[in-house]
């Protein structure tokens, strides 16, 4: 069981299917020796999550999912960082299997889409089980390799991008004109988070004009000097600003703060990281949406485990449940004591409880 | 390549010696053609505001250039330093509250890691690039264990008086950013250590020879150069109202263009810390200037880099160059 090739990988799913089988028919005598074989196999699994770095908010609260899951179940976890150089994130999850002897469970945000197909291929080869988030190839699977490659968790960018533009629109009250901040122009984020800013206008009916749109790369301070570039080009044309992350939204609030414009000029990002949160209490921000990476980071590894340990046969589950989408929380200043005395409740058991369709590829 | 056929190259040296200025002139004149928003006091403040943390960087990245060695830790002492500033003052993690004490404490830790960065790449014999890159990873990596992802908000108003308040009209970080320069431009005139980095830059071995001690005068440029970055910590926790792991990312490529473009020479011995205020202002108002020009986003970074082709052509003063590596 240390290599598994392709022969010994249809005696997984056999096995599997066997599981299943004996599960129905409750503690049949055939099943027993499997239950109890999987059950044996527990500890032997190791858990990882691989991420950009763990020096940002959103990856470290990731990190944290996936050590709270482990600790659940009683199992080793480990914490890989890309430091955003695809060549380590791929040479540190082979190391990873290499010593685990393939017995691992990856939940990995790859540095960069074409990374997910060189993952998956290692995993497969291994016979490792893998989760990926936000980055794959448009055409990679999880089907395709079942059942090692066990799913794909992203958040749909558009619809989101859409319904926080209108909270923005809504705190201008209404009408005027927006600059907005985008990510990284490649970044399929960026593109689609953009597309649903680009859909709020239009559905504005020409109340909301767009001012102009500036790539941040995600960066805080460049959001910083082109919001002061904007203040000067527009002046008090601006009412309101769209970012499409909060950390890019910080960066133009603390602009719009060195001009004494903070509260005056609503603006709105996308992540819930807590000091957007913050900034929605004191009235600066006109909303944010909250990803809960707690949950996306413990989920997938829960939904591996759940297969690796028998208990679910992925190669049975619909297609919304191999590529979905999470669920983001929209935070506002009506919401936002509610989301703060309410944290979302993380039910391991419950695998796909937010899940909200399955992902479509655009264009 | 011959002394005389270098000399050939560009133009002549009386005239170089402004060709930054004209670079920058040119560009006003040109941005504020198409934005008559451009020259207002108000936009020119802005501004300011924009290239004070670049320009305390540049200082102390001009003297490390003019030795004809780099620092690359740049991005880790600013984010260790600003993080340590943000868990000073009063903030939401940790209790310790010392105000504006948070100052020079996290100066001189920006001085001590700079102290390292110079006495690791003289004692260890190792080139600056890899020391520095070496340092300034180990930097981030002790503000990432410190905070764990963590972002510090900072809620100490007189700390961030440092970045938001106004003398007379003027934002404090330009205070500060013009303090800095005139520090820098006393120790390049007024000080032995000025003349002995020059010296080192142009000729080492002759430097040598004539008595100036190397070791100590690097492993002193390199901490003088990290006081400059933990002041620009400071700066940047005051401006953003925090302090994360990853808030000096993206400053290293400015701070080395901003000197490069002001026409100091990677190889050392050329150029001044007076160059660098022309370089940092010329990298500031070009990303401005797009933003208010309207230049669309793809062809931005295009334009960005013909123009720094441009301006380091027209400023290097390269007659005392036989080679151009």
């Amino acid at each position: 069981m240390t290599k598994k090739t392709t022969s010994s990988f249809t005696s997984i799913n056999r096995r599997s299917l066997l599981r299943g089988a004996a599960g129905i028919a409750g503690a049949a005598a055939l099943g027993m020796p499997y239950i109890k074989h999987a059950s044996a196999e527990e500890t032997v699994w190791t858990l990882a999550n691989s991420m950009r770095s763990v020096a940002n908010p959103y990856h470290a609260t990731f990190a944290k999912g996936g050590e709270n899951f482990a600790k659940s179940i009683g199992a080793k976890y480990e914490t890989l960082v890309t430091e955003g150089n695809s060549e380590k994130g791929i040479s540190d999850i082979k190391a990873l299997l290499q010593r685990t002897g393939g017995k691992l469970i990856l939940n990995v945000d790859p540095n960069d889409s074409p990374d997910a197909r060189v993952i998956v291929e290692e995993c497969k080869k291994a016979g490792a089980y893998v989760v990926t988030q936000w980055n794959k190839p448009g055409d990679l699977h999880p089907w395709d390799f079942n059942p090692n490659y066990v799913a794909h968790m992203s958040f749909d960018g558009v619809p989101t991008a859409k319904t926080i533009a209108q909270e923005l629109f809504k705190a201008m009250g209404g009408a005027g004109g927006v600059v907005a901040l985008g990510g990284i122009l490649s970044n399929v984020p960026a593109i689609e988070r953009k597309l649903g800013l680009d859909m709020a206008i239009k559905d504005s009916g020409g109340k909301v004009e767009l001012l102009d749109f500036q790539p941040a790369d995600w960066d805080e301070k460049k959001a910083f000097d082109i919001t002061q570039a904007w203040i000067t080009r527009f002046g008090d044309k601006v009412k309101g600003v769209f970012a499409a992350n909060d950390g890019m939204g910080m960066g133009a609030l603390e602009a719009l703060r060195q001009n004494n414009l903070a509260g005056k000029v609503p603006v709105v990002g996308i992540d819930g990281i807590a000091q957007a949160v913050k900034a929605i209490e004191a009235g600066e921000f006109a909303g944010t949406v909250a990803w809960d990476p707690l949950w996306t980071g413990g989920m997938g590894l829960a939904i591996p485990y759940a297969v690796a340990s028998g208990k679910l046969d992925i190669a049975k589950e619909g297609k919304e449940h191999r590529e979905f989408y999470g669920t983001g929380i929209i935070v506002t200043k009506a919401t936002v004591a509610d989301y703060k005395n309410n944290p979302s409740k993380l039910d391991f058991n419950d695998l796909f409880g937010k899940a909200t369709g399955q992902i479509q590829y655009r264009g | 390549m011959a002394g005389p056929a270098a000399r050939s190259r560009g133009i002549p040296a009386a005239y170089r010696v402004w060709a930054p200025v004209a670079v920058l002139a040119a560009l006003c004149l040109l941005i504020s053609l198409f934005s008559p928003n451009f020259l207002t006091i108000s936009n020119l403040l802005r501004l300011l505001n924009s290239a004070a943390i670049p320009m305390v960087l540049s200082m102390g990245m001009t003297f490390i250039i003019l030795m004809g060695s780099i620092d690359l830790s740049v991005e880790g002492i600013l984010s260790v330093t600003a993080v340590l500033a943000s868990l000073l003052v009063s903030n939401d993690v940790s209790s310790v509250e010392l105000g504006l004490w948070s100052v020079p404490l996290a100066i001189l830790l920006g001085g001590a890691i700079g102290f390292a960065n110079g006495w690791l790449h003289i004692r260890l014999g190792t080139p600056s690039f890899m020391t520095s890159l070496g340092v300034g990873f180990t930097a981030v990596g002790i503000a990432t264990a410190i905070l764990q992802g963590v972002t510090v908000r900072i809620s100490d108003q007189s700390f961030r008086w440092l970045s938001l308040g106004r003398v007379f009209t003027v934002p404090m970080a330009v205070w500060i950013a013009a303090l800095a320069i005139g520090i820098a431009y006393v120790v390049q005139e007024r000080t032995r250590l000025g003349r002995w980095i020059y010296a080192i830059g142009t000729d080492e071995t002759t430097a040598r020879q004539v008595g100036i001690p190397i070791e100590r005068t690097r492993i002193i440029a390199f901490a003088m150069a990290g006081l400059f970055y933990g002041l620009a910590g400071v700066l940047s926790a005051a401006q953003f109202g925090q302090g994360n792991a990853l808030i000096g990312s993206g400053r290293l490529f400015t701070t080395i263009t901003a000197v490069v473009v002001g026409g100091t020479a990677l190889s050392g011995g050329a150029g001044s810390v007076l160059n660098t205020v022309i370089g940092v202002l010329i990298v500031v108002v070009l990303a401005n200037g797009m933003v208010l020009m309207g230049v669309p986003p793809f062809v931005q970074q295009g334009v960005q880099g013909l123009l720094i082709i441009a301006a380091v052509a027209l400023a290097l003063d390269r007659s005392r160059m036989d080679i151009v590596k």
